[in-house]
């Protein structure tokens, strides 16, 4: 199916909330969350998109935290994004295991790693990180420990052994404010 | 990588320190991403400026000129177990005095070893190999006549 074939499908198919973006990498699906598994039914049933590939989190700092689902069809060969965006504070979600039973796993690290709730999911117990683990790492406001406890090596100047900073530091690239201890 | 293979040339093992090269400017330490590169230096005057009549005296009245000041390394140091190998620094230095060695056999057992000083550094670079000839249809390099830039 073509990205046109698609988006003419998904306006007859998918209820008018649901926005359709489609560009030469294929199509991207922007599904209010009340719409999910409708949207992932119908990419399934309809689109033919039998392949599950991925699924993850985006903290979009500020606005929530978007879940993206990429599903491909093997016999038509073209690929559909769904997407969805969540409140920051308590993001929740219904499962896609009834559709796609691969979602499983990916669930289980999206919920560890972000914190967002599936309801209905068989197995939502933590994945990779160690028992007594507290917040979700990938959310933007988990702070690294590593660059937090850890002096930019890039902080000092060419001969400052015994010459004090004459200005001031610069931070180090990438590093939030405030996350440095010193 | 085989006993007994060459490895393919522009090989990434190790990275070797020239130290002669280094002007402490630090911006290896600066650019890495994983922070590995440990730096410390002071400033020394550099002899020999105190006074002028030096070469271009026609412009510099005799007398004392401007003390010049150098940069000395006292540490250098990259830690191994956190590099990723991604040569930032090595394009980073504009005095060219990082370079790949292909040497890889320095797993360690305990993981403060990793951490490579100066001396160690040192040694790496006399297993880094000559620059490889252009391949085939290169454009000529900047040191020859025929270089368009």
């Amino acid at each position: 199916m073509t990205p046109e074939e698609i988006t003419a499908a998904a306006a007859g198919g998918l209820p008018p909330s649901v926005g359709c973006e489609a560009d030469h990498h294929g199509v991207m699906l922007r599904v209010p969350p009340q719409h999910w598994l409708t949207a992932l039914a119908f990419a399934r049933e309809r689109l033919d998109c039998d392949f599950f590939d991925w699924l993850t989190a985006v903290d979009e700092a500020g606005e929530g935290l978007s879940v993206v689902a990429h599903v491909y069809s093997l016999a038509g060969r073209h690929h559909v994004l769904a997407g969805t965006l969540l409140p920051g504070s308590a993001p929740r979600l219904p499962t896609a295991t009834g559709i796609y039973r691969g979602a499983a796993w990916h669930e289980r690290e999206t919920h560890e790693m972000f914190g967002v709730d599936f309801a209905g999911h068989p197995h939502l117990a933590p994945l990779l990180l160690p028992g007594g683990f507290e917040g979700h790492p990938l959310r933007k406001d988990f702070v690294l420990a590593a660059r937090a406890a850890k002096q930019w090596p890039g902080a000092k100047e060419p001969g400052d052994r015994d010459v004090p900073h004459a200005r001031r530091r610069l931070p180090p690239p990438g590093v939030p404010e405030g996350w440095q201890r010193s | 990588m085989q006993a007994g293979r060459q490895p393919p040339a522009r090989s990434r093992g190790v990275i070797a320190l020239l130290e002669e090269n280094c002007t402490v400017c630090m911006l290896c330490a600066r650019e890495c991403p994983d922070w590995c590169i440990y730096i410390e230096s002071h400033k020394e005057p550099v002899p020999g400026h105190e006074y002028g009549g030096g070469p271009d005296s026609a412009h510099a009245p005799a007398g004392r000129g401007r003390q010049r000041v150098r940069n000395v390394l006292d540490r250098f140091a990259i830690d191994f177990s956190l590099c990723m190998y991604c040569g930032i620094c090595v394009e980073a230095c504009p005095y060219d005095a990082l370079f790949w060695s292909p040497e890889f056999s320095y797993a360690e057992t305990d993981i403060a070893a990793l951490t490579h000083e100066q001396g160690r550094l040192r040694e790496w670079m006399w297993t880094v190999p000559p620059p490889p000839p252009h391949d085939e249809g290169a454009p000529p390099p900047p040191e020859t006549p025929g270089h368009v830039s």
